[in-house]
C-alpha cells in the first residue's frame, strides 16, 4: 500500500482514477462489538448519543483498519422524527437494531412535518456527523447514507397497506411516494452540506422478492432518478435482496455505484452492465463476519473480487457481533488480493 | 347438474377467485356453496386453500410478488368468513382442539409471511392465538402456557432476530416438551431448525402456504 490516506483512496475510487488496492467501506454500518466494548458502552447507548454514535465508527475503523466512517446505524431516525417512534430495546437481552413501533395506518394518516428534520434523533446525527468531520482528521472518509421513498415508505406506512395499495389505491401511493422522494432528497442533501465525503441511498425495501421488475419500473425507478438528480456525486444506489431482475434499471436510476448483496449474482451482473458500471458487494455479512471459520471468510472475499466487484462491501449492515478474526481477515484479503486493477477502476 | 359436478364447479371458481384476487367472487361462490348445502370444510380445504396452493407456485415461479400474495389472500379470507361458521366439527377432526401460538420474535416488525401461516391454521381449524410482531420473547412462553396451545410459531426475517428464536424453543421445551415448535422466516433453514431444537419450519411467505399445510399435516399426525 502507499501512502494514500483512506479518504484519498475513496475519493479517487469514485472518480475511477487509479489506486494502490480497493478501499475497505460500507455504505452500510460498519460498529462492531469490540469498538462497544472497548468504549465500554451498551449497543442502544450508541443510538442516543451523537459522541458515541462517532465514537464508536472512529473507533471500529481504526481498529480494523477500514478506509471511512459511516452513520447512522438505525433505520428509525426519520420515522422518529415525523411521531412514529423507536423502540430502542434498551433493555433487551443482546444486540437489537431500533425498530420503529407505530407506523401510519392509512394513507389518509400521512403527514409531513416541515421542520421534521429539527426532530427527535435528526439534530444528534447531524452532530455525529460533525463530531466525525472535525475529528477523523481527514484521514477517514466519511460516510451517510439514507432509505430509498419505497423504503422510507415502508418504514413510515404499514407495509400491507403499502403493498396492497400499488394495486388498490395506485394515485394515492404514487402521491405517497412522491412526498416520501421530497423527503429523501432533503435529508439526503442535508448531510451531503454537512461535507459527506459519499452518499448511499439504500432501497432495501424494493427488491423482486418483494415486487415485480414491473412494479419497480413504473414506481420506484422514476422516484430514485429524481433522488439521485437531485444529489451530488458520489453517491451510491444500494438494494439488498433479489436484484438480478432488476439490475439493469438499477443502473438507470443515476448513482455513480451499484451495491448488491449476496442474493445477486454479479458474474451475471458484471456481463449485463460491463466494465465501467462500479459494482460493489457484496458479501453476506452475518454469516461471514459472525458464524463462519476464518479461513471460510477470507474465501467469501476473494470470491466477491473474482465475481467482479470494484469494491468488497458486505450486503448489509455488519452485524455487531462479529469475530475479530474474520473482519481483520476481511480487510487483510482485500489489501492483499485486490492489487490487480478491478473491473472499472485501475491501479497505480 | 349433478351434485359431485357443482361440487367441482364451485371448488373451482373459488380457487380461481383466490389466485384472481377477486374478493366478490370468493364472496359470491361461498354463499353458494352454502345455498346448495355443501360441506363448508370441503370449500375451504379444496376451494379456497388450494388456490393459494397454486398462489404460492406463482410466488416462486416469479409471476407472483408480495402485493399479489397478499390480495390473494384477501379473497381467502372472504370467503372464510362466510364459510368457517358453517364448518362442522367432526369435519375438523383433532385440529379442532388445536391451540396454536404465532408471533414475529422481538427486534422484528415484519410480519407478512406470519400472518400468511396465521391465515393457513385459521383454515385449517386450529384457533390462532396471534401475539403480533416484535414481541418480546418471554411472551411466547406466557401465552402457550396460558392457552395450553399445542403449537409454538415463531416467525423472523432477519438473521440477526432469528436468533432470539433459539432462546424461544429452549424456554418452552424447559416447561413442556410435548410442544410443536415451528419456525419460519426467510433466514429459517433445515439445518437451522434442528439446531435450535424445533420441530419445523417454512422458508417465506412464497412457501409458507405448502410448508403450513404440510405442518398442519403433521402436527395432526404428532396430535394423534
Amino acid at each position: 500500500m502507499t501512502d494514500i490516506t483512506p479518504k484519498e483512496r475513496i475519493k479517487r475510487f469514485f472518480n475511477r482514477e487509479p489506486i494502490d488496492v480497493m478501499p475497505v467501506f460500507s455504505g452500510q454500518g460498519m460498529v462492531t462489538i469490540q469498538a462497544i466494548e472497548k468504549m465500554d458502552v451498551r449497543f442502544a447507548q450508541i443510538h442516543t448519543s451523537a459522541e458515541y454514535m462517532a465514537r464508536s465508527a472512529m473507533t471500529t475503523a481504526e481498529i480494523f483498519g477500514f478506509d471511512a466512517v459511516i452513520i447512522p446505524y438505525d433505520m428509525c431516525t426519520v420515522p422518529e422524527s415525523l411521531g412514529r417512534g423507536a423502540s430502542l430495546y434498551e433493555n433487551a437481552d443482546g444486540i437489537l437494531y431500533p425498530t420503529v413501533p407505530s407506523k401510519w395506518k392509512t394513507l389518509d394518516d400521512v403527514k409531513i412535518d416541515s421542520d421534521f428534520m429539527t426532530k427527535g434523533r435528526m439534530p444528534l446525527v447531524d452532530d455525529a456527523i460533525r463530531i466525525l468531520k472535525s475529528s477523523s482528521n481527514g484521514k477517514f472518509a466519511v460516510g451517510s447514507w439514507v432509505l430509498g421513498p419505497f423504503t422510507m415508505a415502508g418504514q413510515l406506512l404499514e407495509l400491507d397497506v403499502l403493498l396492497k395499495g400499488l394495486k388498490k389505491e395506485k394515485d394515492k401511493v404514487e402521491e405517497f411516494l412522491s412526498k416520501m422522494t421530497d423527503l429523501v432528497i432533503e435529508v439526503a442533501r442535508h448531510y451531503q452540506e454537512l461535507g459527506v465525503d459519499y452518499m448511499n441511498i439504500r432501497e432495501m425495501g424494493s427488491g423482486t422478492d418483494i415486487i415485480s421488475p414491473r412494479m419497480w419500473k413504473m414506481l420506484v425507478l422514476d422516484n430514485l432518478q429524481k433522488v439521485f438528480s437531485a444529489l451530488r456525486s458520489p453517491k451510491v444506489l444500494h438494494i439488498c435482496g433479489s436484484t438480478d431482475m432488476i439490475i439493469e434499471l438499477m443502473n438507470e436510476c443515476g448513482a455513480d455505484a451499484l451495491s448488491v448483496d449476496q442474493k445477486n449474482d454479479v458474474v451475471e451482473s458484471r456481463r449485463k452492465l460491463g466494465n465501467d458500471v462500479l459494482i460493489l458487494g457484496n458479501f453476506d455479512p452475518y454469516g461471514t463476519m459472525v458464524q463462519m471459520d476464518v479461513s471460510e471468510a477470507e474465501s467469501v472475499i476473494k470470491k466477491c473480487i473474482d465475481d467482479g466487484v470494484d469494491a468488497v462491501w458486505p450486503g448489509c449492515d455488519l452485524w455487531p457481533e462479529v469475530k475479530k478474526e474474520n473482519v481483520e481477515a476481511y480487510v487483510r484479503t482485500v489489501w492483499e488480493y485486490s492489487k490487480k486493477a478491478s473491473p472499472a477502476v485501475g491501479r497505480i | 347438474m349433478g351434485k359431485e359436478t357443482l361440487r367441482n364447479e364451485l371448488l373451482k371458481d373459488l380457487s380461481d377467485a383466490v389466485v384472481d384476487m377477486d374478493e366478490d367472487k370468493a364472496k359470491e361462490t361461498s354463499q353458494r356453496v352454502l345455498d346448495e348445502d355443501l360441506n363448508a370444510y370441503d370449500a375451504i380445504m379444496n376451494g379456497l386453500a388450494a388456490g393459494m396452493e397454486i398462489v404460492g407456485d406463482l410466488y416462486d415461479k416469479h409471476e407472483y410478488f408480495v402485493p399479489e400474495l397478499l390480495m390473494c389472500a384477501d379473497a381467502l379470507y372472504a370467503g372464510l368468513d362466510i364459510l368457517k361458521p358453517h364448518i362442522k366439527p367432526e369435519d375438523l377432526g383433532d385440529s379442532a382442539k388445536g391451540q396454536v401460538v404465532i408471533g414475529t420474535v422481538q427486534g422484528d416488525v415484519h410480519d407478512i409471511g406470519k400472518n400468511i401461516i396465521k391465515m393457513m391454521f385459521e383454515v385449517a381449524g386450529f384457533t390462532v392465538h396471534d401475539l403480533g410482531r416484535d414481541v418480546p420473547l418471554e411472551k411466547f412462553v406466557e401465552e402457550q402456557m396460558r392457552t395450553d396451545s399445542d403449537i409454538v410459531a415463531l416467525s423472523a426475517m432477519m438473521t440477526t432476530t432469528m436468533m432470539g428464536m433459539k432462546k424461544v424453543v429452549q424456554m418452552i421445551k424447559e416447561k413442556n416438551p410435548d410442544v410443536a415448535i415451528m419456525l419460519g422466516g426467510a433466514p429459517v433453514t433445515k439445518d437451522v431448525t434442528e439446531l435450535f431444537g424445533a420441530d419445523g419450519y417454512a422458508e417465506s411467505a412464497g412457501n409458507a402456504v405448502q410448508e403450513a399445510i404440510k405442518m398442519i399435516s403433521r402436527l395432526r399426525e404428532i396430535q394423534k
